[in-house]
């Protein structure tokens, strides 16, 4: 994940347990990538409120006109970036509601109200990645979800979690992670496997 | 009630052998009229005697002056300039409905900057403007604006802001000649008049305002294009019909029963390479003949231009190109104009930036219907009940019926 917070989009539409974002690019440049699958993203209310999920899929949409340049084998430059930059066909990102922030503390728990439409969604900085991710409670709402590739989904941020320690600090964050994750699986083996197998690669 | 296909059984017979006869028809004709091009296609003083004279006895009659010594000049491009910066701007509306919940009109003007060779996303544009004052609504008697009035205000509500963007665009070059700047229209470059001649001030106005825009972007050397895409205009065609008809012939009756009738000039053009056009034509137009005055000598001319970059004839697009007369006249820069475009309708056989304007500009049913919800919240908040008529709710009610 990057360094500062970067607007992703604003809310298209949103739910207690999940939200999804319209934005009208991919960025990556510098190490930053926007959108992220895995990355933490919040939305910010009045009062200090925030309303924390994380990315767990992005999707281009097509159309007439793009699938007409596809078929018709598109190589100019400057068409290829307008698709990319300027249509008004949004990429929809599906955010998984992790967790909520109030007071200056968070709490790993579905949020008393999701954020609003149009609301901007902003990327976490790893300061706050490091906060979000300080107690494990968020990998059981992260296990549980339903919508999402749940196993995939934990492992990239858990790995985006390690990587916003120092790297001192990191292989015992891993470490610690782990564990949580063999308590809460212990009665699935084999999916506890998989995933651990993700995380040390 | 819904439409009873079997009713239309032997309609649809008849109208599919009536439409082979038709086929047969203007095939034969069309290889008469290849033929008098290819056995007849020198410009002689004769053929624009033949010309002129058809112009006074028909002046609705819509020729063509050729601009150049033959009917079948050709001339290709070669290359494409590397570095070309093309603007395009297109217009949409919603027209006032007196049957809404208010009457209302809608313009929105959607533009394009398109650097070639920059490997930069092109700058997009879009301008929505609502009118709802009396003064823009209503004419000095009282009626609603028609659609002819606001297809006008749109048109120049597209060039205007294809001038703005393209001045600016010099401007930011520091005013750098060398870079070709093209500016796109779709459709025929000269405004649409009302009929009324010499008299009508709004036709007066809408030409006055074209030959203001048309003289900026002369001063900056940009050059404007309108695009008709598979165009029904049958100028050369007109031309030909005059090949053979002598002189003394030439009158109102003869021109009314022109051989090449229902017959468009893209076939005789069908021949024409990758980047190619053909000759250069001006219109016996009388909007043509008042910009001319207007402008103080400039005629609109035209060619027709293949902007497939396949070669055959099943592959050629045959467009018409519009442009003013002082590019016509200089046959550097409209080569440059003509590779821009003919560069800018790859893949799709249309230009790029048209089609991103067209698509900027567009108002869909589902906008319309969002920006009337808004709407009605504001009459509410104002303490108005919005309705619609009866007539058209009941069109909502049995349209949706039918579609359940």
């Amino acid at each position: 994940m990057g360094q500062g917070p970067v607007q992703v989009g604003r809310v298209l539409r949103s739910s207690t347990t999940a939200f999804t974002v319209g934005c009208r690019q991919l960025i990556s440049q510098q190490g930053q990538r926007v959108p992220e699958f895995g990355a933490l993203v919040k939305a910010e209310h009045d009062h200090g409120h925030v309303v924390y999920g994380l990315i767990y899929n992005v999707t281009i949409e097509d159309d007439a006109f793009v699938r007409q340049l596809v078929a018709a084998g598109v190589d100019s430059a400057e068409v290829i970036e307008d698709q990319r930059q300027r249509r008004q066909v949004p990429i929809i990102v599906d955010v998984l509601v992790a967790g909520f922030g109030s007071g200056g503390e968070i709490f790993h728990r579905l949020p008393p109200q999701p954020p609003a439409t149009l609301d901007p969604i902003v990327t976490c900085g790893q300061a706050e990645v490091v906060r979000f991710t300080a107690h494990h409670d968020w990998l059981r709402t992260v296990l549980c979800a339903e919508d999402a590739p749940a196993d995939q989904l934990l492992v990239a941020s858990v790995r985006a979690a390690v990587e916003a320690r120092p790297s001192d600090l990191q292989e015992a964050y891993r470490v610690a992670a782990g564990r949580e994750l063999a308590g809460l699986l212990a009665l699935d083996l084999t999916r506890l496997d998989g995933i651990l197998r993700h995380l040390r690669a | 009630m819904a439409l009873e296909l079997n009713k239309l059984t032997p309609q649809v017979e008849a109208m599919g052998q009536a439409m082979a006869v038709r086929q047969e028809d203007l095939q034969g004709r069309a290889a008469e009229a290849l033929r008098v091009l290819n056995d007849r296609p020198e410009v002689t003083d004769e053929l624009l005697d033949k010309i002129a004279r058809a112009r006074k006895m028909d002046a609705w009659r819509r020729g063509a002056t050729p601009l150049g010594k033959r009917l079948d000049e050709q001339c290709r491009v070669m290359n494409a300039q590397p570095s070309a910066t093309l603007i395009a701007a297109d217009g949409s509306q919603i027209y006032p409905d007196r049957h809404g919940i208010a009457t209302y009109y809608l313009l929105n003007t959607g533009t394009i900057v398109f650097r070639t060779g920059s490997g930069q996303a092109p700058s997009t544009e879009t301008a929505p403007t609502v009118f709802f004052e009396d003064a823009e609504l209503f004419d000095s008697e009282g009626q609603v604006r028609t659609s002819d009035y606001i297809d006008a205000q749109r048109g120049r509500r597209e060039l205007e802001a294809l001038v703005l963007l393209a001045e600016a665009e010099r401007e930011a070059a520091g005013g750098d000649m060398s870079v070709p700047i093209i500016a796109l229209l779709d459709g025929p470059l000269l405004p649409w008049l009302p009929p009324g001649g010499e008299d009508n001030q709004i036709a007066r106005d809408e030409l006055g305002f074209f030959a203001e825009q048309m003289w900026r972007l002369r001063a900056a050397r940009i050059v404007p294009i309108g695009y008709v895409d598979r165009p029904g205009s049958a100028f050369v065609l007109r031309i030909l019909e005059l090949v053979d008809l002598p002189l003394e012939r030439i009158d109102r009756e003869t021109l009314r029963q022109g051989r090449f009738r229902r017959l468009t000039d893209r076939l005789l053009f069908q021949e024409l390479g990758p980047n190619t056009r053909s000759g250069l034509f001006t219109a016996n137009s009388n909007a043509n003949d008042r910009y001319e005055q207007i402008s103080g000598g400039d005629r609109i001319a035209f060619a027709y231009l293949n902007v497939s970059r396949r070669p055959g004839t099943q592959n050629c697009i045959v467009v018409r190109i519009e442009l003013p007369g002082w590019v016509a006249e200089n046959a550097a820069l409209l080569d440059l104009a003509q590779a821009a475009v003919h560069d800018n309708c790859e893949p799709a056989g249309y230009p790029y930036v048209l089609a991103r304007a067209h698509e900027l500009a567009l108002v869909t049913q589902q906008e319309r219907s969002d920006f009337e919800a808004m709407l009605v919240q504001s009459m509410l908040k104002n303490g108005l009940l919005p309705e619609t008529s009866f007539k058209a709710e009941n069109k909502r009610l049995t349209g949706s019926r039918r579609r359940g």
